[in-house]
């Protein structure tokens, strides 16, 4: 206890009363000499042969008084805060050198804590409040059809029904879809996101309502369900003031007055992917709005997603067979009701249980792949980072070798100084990762924002699992960067630094300097043609023709929010929509169409007279529109005609196909005369159907996948398709189409009867989701590669510029033996050049193993592109030729005699 | 020379100890005295002294105060304490046993 005690005060004392002890030390420690001197001095010496001996004999004060503070025990502490204070003094005194490395660290952690921040909330951040994430599984289902096996997340509801009661593995299977809804009443009403959701939805978090309560089994029970929502906590805030008498209070979605019960938590977004939902609300509520109680038994209307939580003690693959016996078994009662979509053994359904993130179960999207590409590019900045900084580590310890000299000699234990270096390191590293954390909380809002689907990006980038990749890629960096020079400076020759000055004995950090640039280059060129592949992918995405004309083209889209009307009337109402759409000023064309690209996509059964199988041969899209169509959109037709005013609805049913589709059908023969029977009625009744004489022959359009080559569109006109049209225009306009909406809108919107509303958008909002992925990991390799070469070149400069220096002694012996200026400066260009050729050399031949690897993220792009190949490489060596240009000068202007008698 | 020691390992914390139970001292007297009663045996670097004292002092064994010393100068005093001296008979006793011990492996043959 008093041992305890003592050592307490004794450190207090040392900590708190540093300077106090260090004046003791030092009057102590001088009081000693003194005496020693004065007995030597009595003992016959000189004085100042009795000084030296007594210091001779005492040994290095320096060192000493080291020993005795670390001793008194103040250890990590004090020297830690004195080493903090000398590498501030240090840093100060040399700013450009502490800006450049500062900033690259900063660059280097800022992109891979931006880059963590996506690819966690793509692929590893479960949804917050989630309970047991690992037992929740999406549900998907894998089917067979003529064409292909293909995978679904989305339920009719008596499926939600029965993989519910057939199924013994799972705790809870919750449904929900979230979708836009009008919200509100009168010119308030407002298109918000509303998830409806089953009542096992919330079972499924740890989350409690900040007021009233959530729905449950009662509220969604039977056919109608309650009249409910749950407000959304930011929705409660921005539209309620966050009031805490808001329950009881009636608001109106779609037709449906309902009553808010309560008010989920902050930050609980359930596990939607479609944006923060303003409002809860249960999904038969919904249904039977929509539909009316035949929901129930519809198997036509696949709107739900699933989500069921697997009973701990049933394994994955036990699960997965008990949902497909399910699956199995809902196939056959759908058989039975709803004939036609082929039996069990044709179709042969399977459940699969995916995780809960989307982006890693089978129908992850385009992002997620590219985003782990990108996060790998993080990876890779942050090396050339360190790369660079550890070159200029050492740099600044060649320069400070005799200091560090100085300082052993002076007695400070190398174990010390190498504490010293580091903990400047540290300082850099910190300030660095401060840095990037900022940058990486910017650069992840930005290109959140820009690249992920409409979702919650604001708040995720803060928080700590970020801070904590931010934290653990810094200090990997100090780490990895500041103990090369550590080693180096503990190991200091104090003989032969003194003897030979800085000149000699650097050989070998110049190699490892070498090495790093080299390291660099290679690691910038393989960046760079990532780059370069990705903004080709990304042009060949924007100049792909889709067949149609994007940016000038608006469409318009009217929601009848409830407003009955007759099939008479809804004619009538779209017929004087597209009159009111032609009359706006600017709109050159406009038309009505049942199919919008990326939007809604029309289909009917196909039969074609002497070809077997027609859904085989591809997905076949049906578009039917009014006569200008083709005007409008912009979509040529390669023959024949297309259809006109003469193709009224009493007029023989014509068809135009596409290229595409004429080629899968009758190959090798002139389609136009061709007959086509499209299914308008139930499956199984073309007998009935009249023929459809195609006409004309458009060009491919891509209305539903940018890629996919067997999605075929055929176009029969509006006046001869049998069902009542939807409130659907396609404008073209002439001069700036953002400026057009508002008419557009205004227009429409004056002509709509009872709560309809308008809503118009660019054709390019429609379309641009879909470049998303490409468009993002264009810019963020473009960025990086950008980052990297600027990295690379400032490595490359400092290098050469610094062995120029290096050789200034040289360099006068050769220009004073008559070498000329250019031969001087190519002396120095030529070592640069091929640094870089090194570099570009390595990086090739990884690029070029490595691209392959990256086909798959492209589109329509060669992953071994040798232009993009060839320009990196000459881009990389012009950019060696210009970061020697400065250096090679100031070589070639030695003066011979100067370089020789200084040094 | 060759007829100096260095100390082993550890045992300048006793002697430094041992010097003090017998009176307070400063740290130039304590480096003089080990000179003096080893003869000039015992090769105690100076400056590894005040390390030791220091270490001691944390660990309170010892304690110091500044006072007077000959001619008015001030000296930094080193004293030890009761923990000290307890710490001083434990070493001693374990110097001896180590010291015996050794001997009479020395002497077997």
């Amino acid at each position: 206890m008093h041992r305890l005690w003592s050592e307490l005060r004794f450190r207090l004392r040392a900590l708190f009363a540093r300077s106090a002890m260090e004046r003791e030390l030092d009057a102590e420690l001088r009081d000693h000499l003194e005496r020693e001197t004065e007995k030597l001095v009595r003992s016959g010496l000189s004085r100042a042969e009795a000084e030296r001996r007594a210091r001779a004999s005492f040994g290095a004060v320096g060192g000493i008084k080291d020993d005795a503070r670390d001793a008194r025990g103040l250890v990590w502490l004090e020297t830690a805060v004195q080493d903090i204070r000398y590498a501030l003094r240090g840093l100060r005194t040399r700013q450009s050198f502490a800006v450049g490395i500062i900033a690259a660290l900063g660059l280097g952690v800022g992109a891979n804590a931006a880059m963590f921040g996506i690819v966690d909330r793509l692929l590893f951040r479960p949804p917050a409040f989630l309970r047991n994430a690992d037992l929740v599984h999406r549900v998907y289902q894998h089917r067979r059809s003529e064409l292909e096996v293909s995978t679904d997340r989305n339920f009719a509801f008596p499926v939600y029904l029965h993989v519910q009661q057939l199924t013994r593995s799972f705790d809870r299977v919750a449904a929900f879809r979230t979708i836009p809804r009008a919200v509100g009443e009168g010119q308030g009403t407002r298109e918000v996101q509303v998830t409806m959701a089953s009542a096992e939805y919330f079972d499924l978090f740890d989350v409690r309502p900040v007021l009233g309560r959530f729905f449950d089994a009662s509220d969604v029970r039977g056919p109608d369900g309650a009249p409910v929502v749950v407000l959304g906590h930011a929705y409660w805030q921005t539209e309620f003031g966050g009031r805490t008498d808001v329950i009881g209070e009636q608001i109106r979605v779609d037709r449906t007055l309902c009553t808010i019960i309560g008010v989920a938590p902050e930050g609980f977004v359930g596990v939607s992917d479609q944006g923060v939902p303003a409002l809860y609300m249960p999904i038969t509520t919904y249904a039977f709005a929509m539909r009316g109680a035949q929901y129930r038994s519809f198997y036509g209307w696949s709107w739900l997603e699933m989500v069921a939580r697997r009973r701990p003690e049933v394994s994955v693959g036990a699960a997965q067979a008990d949902l497909t016996e399910a699956f199995r078994q809902s196939w056959r009662l759908r058989d039975a009701s709803e004939p036609g979509w082929g039996s069990v053994d044709d179709t042969q359904p399977r459940g699969e249980l995916g995780p809960i993130q989307l982006n890693r179960g089978p129908l992850a999207g385009p992002e997620a792949m590219v985003a782990l590409w990108v996060s790998g590019v993080g990876v890779i900045v942050l090396l050339v980072a360190c790369a660079n900084v550890a070159n200029l580590l050492l740099t600044r310890a060649i320069s400070r070798q005799r200091e560090i000299a100085v300082r052993l000699a002076l007695g400070v234990s190398r174990g010390r100084l190498v504490r010293q270096l580091l903990t400047e390191n540290l300082v850099l590293a910190v300030l660095g990762g401060a840095l990037g954390v900022a940058l990486g909380h910017w650069g992840a809002m930005t290109l959140g924002a820009l690249f992920l689907p409409d979702d919650v990006p604001a708040e995720v980038m803060t928080d700590g699992r970020t801070l904590v990749v931010a934290a653990v890629a810094t200090l990997a960096a100090a780490i990895v960067t500041g103990l090369a020079p550590a080693i180096q400076a503990g190991r200091t020759d104090l003989a032969t630094t003194f003897r030979t000055g800085v000149r000699e004995g650097t050989t070998p950090r110049s190699r490892l300097r070498t090495a790093l640039l080299v390291f660099q280059a290679a690691l910038s060129v393989v960046l760079l043609i990532g780059a370069g592949l990705f903004v080709r992918s990304l042009h060949n995405v924007r100049s792909y023709r889709l067949g149609y004309d994007v940016e000038p083209v608006l469409f318009a889209w009217a929601n009848p929010r409830g407003t009955e009307l007759t099939p008479a009337e809804r004619v009538a109402v779209v017929e004087r929509m597209l009159e009111t759409a032609r009359a706006v000023p600017g709109v050159t064309h406009a038309a009505l169409a049942a199919s919008v690209p990326f939007f809604s996509i029309e289909g009917r059964g196909l039969e074609v007279p002497g070809v077997d199988s027609v859904s085989r041969r591809g997905h076949f899209i049906l578009q039917a529109a009014s006569p200008d169509y083709f005007a409008t959109l912009g979509t040529r037709i390669v023959r024949g005609r297309a259809f006109d005013d003469r193709d009224a609805a009493n007029a023989p049913p014509v068809v135009v196909v596409s290229e595409g589709m004429a080629r899968a059908l009758w190959p090798g023969r002139d389609p136009l005369g061709q007959c086509i029977r499209i299914l308008y009625g139930p499956a199984g009744s073309g007998d009935g159907s009249p023929c459809t004489t195609v006409i004309g022959v458009a060009e491919e359009a891509r209305v539903r996948s940018l890629a996919d080559p067997r999605d075929f569109v055929y176009y029969v006109p509006l006046a001869q398709y049998p069902d009542p049209p939807d409130g659907q225009v396609f404008a073209r306009v002439t001069g700036d189409p953002a400026s057009r909406m508002a008419d557009l809108r205004r227009a429409l919107q004056d002509i709509m009867p009872g709560a309809a509303y308008v809503k118009v958008f660019r054709l390019s909002q429609l379309v641009d989701p879909n470049l998303r992925a490409w468009k993002f990991g264009a810019t963020v390799f473009v960025a990086f590669g950008g980052l990297a070469l600027a990295l690379a070149a400032i490595g490359l400069y400092s290098l050469i510029a610094y062995n120029v220096a290096q050789r200034r002694h040289e360099l006068g012996v050769r220009m004073a033996l008559g070498a000329s200026a250019g031969q001087v400066m190519r002396l120095v260009i030529v070592r640069g050049v091929w640094l870089a050729g090194t570099g570009v050399a390595i990086g090739v031949a990884i690029a070029f193993l490595a691209a392959p690897q990256l086909a798959s993220a492209l589109f329509r792009a060669t992953p071994r592109d040798p232009v993009v190949f060839g320009t990196v490489a000459l881009l990389l060596i012009a950019v060696a030729v210009v970061a020697s240009l400065v250096p090679a000068l100031r070589a070639s202007r030695v003066a011979p005699h100067t370089a020789l008698r200084t040094d | 020379m060759s007829d100096r020691l260095d100390l082993p390992q550890g045992t300048l914390d006793l002697l430094i100890l041992k010097a003090l139970s017998l009176q307070p001292m400063h740290g130039w007297a304590i480096s003089e005295r080990l000179h003096q009663v080893s003869r000039a045996t015992l090769q105690v670097p100076q400056g590894s002294l005040y390390p030791a004292l220091h270490r001691l002092e944390r660990k309170g064994w010892i304690k110091s105060r500044w006072g007077e010393s000959d001619n008015n100068r001030k000296a930094k005093y080193y004293e030890l304490t009761r923990a000290g001296r307890a710490q001083l008979a434990a070493e001693t006793e374990a110097w001896e046993r180590l010291t015996a011990a050794v001997s009479l492996v020395l002497d077997m043959g």
